[in-house]
């Protein structure tokens, strides 16, 4: 079933001349794993705006096309329905905290409290989201006392407790250090394998190519390639454009050029694969 | 517009945090000037700069809410003032609606208007003293040429300020002037009658300087805001006018 | 890193757990009684026998009593200092070298210490014992738009993180040379580029924050509930009405005074 549908959209912010997304169509299906790559100023985060109706309700500006989200069309719907299906988390880990409650249960809360959750009901609601994110231990403590991971989780509690259909983040472990980063990629991991819709922004080529169903590679406002995670990366489309290579994959193509990878093996684009290729070059 | 619609439009999302974050930028900056020693107090930036950006109706709850939090938090005598704080935000708002923050001004007309100003405001303070130590309103020409001397080196600061230091932003720096004005009048009477008329600060000097030459408790009391705030009003505002030269265009389509 | 500055203590007194609203009601009317009774001790007498009392009741008497002491006195010296020695009428008590030290101007500066005294205690009496975010919560129901108590707790909350923001800034700025001692024209210069960065940065932080509260239904349509709140008794309430009848009695009075004496 398709959940997130998108035809030919075009937008372009208020104050701007160039529009930041010129004819993207894209369709998601529930329960996939989708991630987008693509240089600074491509489009992401103002596809992500759009996915959660902040494109047009929030920026205002000059929208064409359409973006029908769990079958409710962004533009005619309030912002404030779109955001109870789409749940959308960004990079700043801070800048997500509320700054209204002073423990991490009523900050989790902040969300059911708007949408006007009978009282009752709320403190299930909030422990299932807790565990779910690996927070539970931190429930009475100050948002503001936590690391960059702790808080970021905090922010994918909030929102996850809303019960969205659709899981927006983009770049969310971008300014969190390898272990936060790591706890953060473990919630989405286990959102997904529950068959949460999940759609990821991320420079972290080797975590996508690992879990994610499909890959959108976007540029200057267009959709580059999308595909399987293997053959969107491997794309010479990418690198001409400097970006999208894990590690493995440059290692691997200067390693080819010296004639220290298996000709004709494709290019790896996870250490697993890296590991097998250049082991069998050893034999 | 009805005053609802005016009131609603200065209102989003944004606005609101706009409002939060420029509180804390009033404190931050106050505590600022107070570790570099300087003579001024300038914690009204936040106030100013959301009057800029967001109109007289955000201004004004910024600076309310500012002194009640400050109130709350740090310093609980400044609470009662929060009638002025909002009183500057309001006419920062309107102040921005003129195009006061966005315009430059050649210096030589800064110069003109700093000359002019201190010269108002000295003329207004010496007949405040005067009138309420012998209840008659002097004229003004009798009062320069009583105190000559002081007119002249006033005169004197006053271009030499409005030339080097507000440069090209004499509008803004005016503007900063008459609200540093109407908050002192404002606030006499809070301070006189809550405080009273002193502050606990350095400035109670001039409250003693005042009281001295025979002049009532609330008249001092308008006398010494007179002296501090207008100037520190013109800094504020000359600040945000900086700040709003800076802005990339975007921050400024609200 | 401290999680937030406020003058709020925790505890479990009696007094912390009165609603929210009976205490900031007997600060109130504790306030316009200082105010409205014309004798020099009314303040005193608040002061002593019902605020501080109730403080020890609250257990926090002793953080009041510094607080107050720390915030009042400066006040108290320019006060006696100032309107002692410069109030130029009425009878005088002593000579100070050239300086008179009139009665009037002594009864003055008693009477304003006083008042300033009831202000400071009354209102720490509510803040100290008093979450801001329940304050808000309570005054929410009264009909206080959800946007101003938003506004309230948060920018407590974060004022912190920027104080921390601002000493970034400002080593960042000295590690490049700027000179933030020195002569009183160094210290003047270092100003703006110290102030500007700050506010600057803080305002990307705004759009940030504002998309991240729309992305937790802050705008959303309906009625909110809310998860922890005060509670509030049918005592309290009673209290509460009578407060405030007191209140506009002691204001009627007041006003009545007025009249009659301009006579």
């Amino acid at each position: 079933m398709v959940v997130v549908d998108i035809s030919e959209l075009n937008y372009t912010y208020p104050a701007a001349v160039t529009p930041a997304l010129n004819g993207v169509s894209l369709q998601v299906e529930q329960g996939e794993f989708l991630a987008i790559v693509g240089n600074n100023g491509a489009g992401k985060s103002t596809l992500c705006y759009a996915l959660a109706g902040f494109v047009p309700h929030y920026f205002k500006g000059r929208l064409h096309g359409k973006v029908l989200v769990t079958g409710l069309d962004t533009q005619k719907v309030s912002l404030g329905e779109l955001v109870i299906r789409v749940g959308l988390a960004f990079q700043n880990p801070f800048n997500q905290i509320t700054g209204a409650k002073y423990t991490v249960f009523e900050e989790i809360a902040f969300g059911l409290e708007n949408i006007g959750v009978p009282r009752e009901q709320m403190w299930k609601r909030i422990e299932t989201a807790m565990e779910l994110t690996g927070i539970t231990d931190l429930k009475d403590r100050s948002p503001y006392s936590l690391s960059g991971g702790q808080q970021q989780r905090v922010a994918l509690a909030s929102i996850l407790v809303m019960e969205p259909k659709v899981l927006v983040l983009d770049e969310p472990t971008s300014q969190l250090d390898p272990v936060g980063s790591r706890e953060v990629f473990q919630v989405i991991k286990e959102m997904s394998e529950r068959g949460l819709t999940v759609i990821l922004v991320e420079h972290k080529v080797e975590w996508i190519a690992q879990y994610a169903d499909r890959v959108v590679a976007l540029h200057e406002g267009q959709i580059l390639i999308e595909g399987k995670p293997r053959d969107v990366l491997t794309s010479p489309l990418l690198s001409e454009r400097g970006f999208g290579l894990s590690r493995y994959t440059m290692a691997a193509r200067e390693a080819r050029e010296g004639k220290l990878w298996p000709a004709g093996l494709i290019l790896p684009v996870t250490l697993q694969e890296a590991v097998d290729g250049f082991s069998r070059q050893k034999k | 517009m009805s005053i609802i619609n005016s009131i609603k439009k200065d209102f989003t999302t944004r606005t609101l945090v706009l409002i939060s974050v420029a509180i804390v930028i009033n404190i931050a900056v106050g505590q600022l000037i107070f570790t570099l020693k300087l003579p001024i107090y300038l914690d009204s930036i936040g106030t100013v700069l959301v009057g800029a950006l967001a109109g007289p109706w955000a201004g004004a709850l910024t600076g309310a809410l500012a002194d009640i939090i400050w109130g709350l938090t740090i310093n609980p005598t400044v609470f009662w003032f929060f009638y002025v704080a909002a009183v500057i935000g309001a006419m920062a708002g309107i102040a921005a609606k003129m195009g006061v923050f966005e315009r430059s001004s050649p210096r030589w007309l800064s110069a003109l208007i700093g000359g002019i100003f201190f010269y108002g405001l000295t003329l207004f303070i010496l007949s405040l003293t005067s009138f309420s130590r012998e209840g008659l309103i002097p004229n003004a020409i009798d009062l320069t040429r009583q105190n000559a001397l002081v007119f002249i080196i006033v005169l004197f600061i006053g271009l030499a300020m409005g030339y080097f230091f507000l440069q090209k932003a004499g509008y803004a720096g005016f503007a900063g002037l008459i609200t540093g004005v109407v908050a002192a009048i404002i606030s006499a009477p809070t301070a006189a009658i809550v405080y009273g008329g002193v502050t606990g600060a350095g400035t109670d000097l001039l409250v003693a300087a005042f009281r001295a030459s025979g002049a009532g408790i609330l008249a001092s009391t308008m006398a010494q805001g007179a002296v501090s705030d207008p100037f520190d009003k013109m800094v504020s505002f000359l600040i945000v006018w900086l700040i709003i030269q800076a802005l990339p265009a975007r921050f400024k389509a609200r | 890193m401290t999680t937030s500055i406020s003058l709020y203590i925790p505890g479990d007194s009696g007094l912390h757990r009165l609603y929210p609203i009976t205490k900031l009601l007997l600060a109130l009317a504790l306030t316009l009684g200082g105010f409205i009774f014309p004798v020099t001790w009314a303040s005193y007498v608040i002061f002593l026998g019902i605020i501080l009392p109730i403080s020890i009741w609250g257990g926090i008497w002793k953080q009041m009593v510094w607080a107050v002491w720390k915030i009042v006195l400066p006040f108290a010296i320019s006060i006696f200092l100032i309107q002692g020695l410069f109030w130029g009428s009425g009878t005088v008590l002593f000579y100070i070298g050239p300086l008179s030290v009139e009665k009037d101007g002594i009864a003055f500066a008693f009477a304003s210490v006083g008042r300033i005294l009831l202000v400071i205690g009354s209102f720490l009496m509510l803040a100290m014992t008093t979450r801001p975010d329940l304050l808000m919560n309570a005054l929410a129901k009264l009909g206080i738009p959800g946007a101003i108590t938003y506004i309230v707790v948060t920018t407590i909350q974060i004022i912190p993180r920027f104080q921390a923001k601002a000493a970034t800034i400002i080593d960042a700025q000295r590690s490049r040379g700027l000179k933030t001692e020195g002569n009183f024209l160094q210290r003047a210069r270092s100003l703006t580029p110290l102030v500007l960065p700050l506010v600057l940065s803080s305002l990307v932080d705004v759009e940030e924050r504002a998309i991240a509260i729309e992305a937790r239904a802050f705008n959303a349509p309906g009625p909110k509930t809310i998860l922890i709140d005060s509670v509030d008794t049918q005592n309290q309430r009673i209290a509460r009405y009578i407060m405030v009848i007191i209140i506009i009695l002691m204001i009627g009075l007041r006003l009545w005074w007025l009249l009659t004496s301009a006579n």
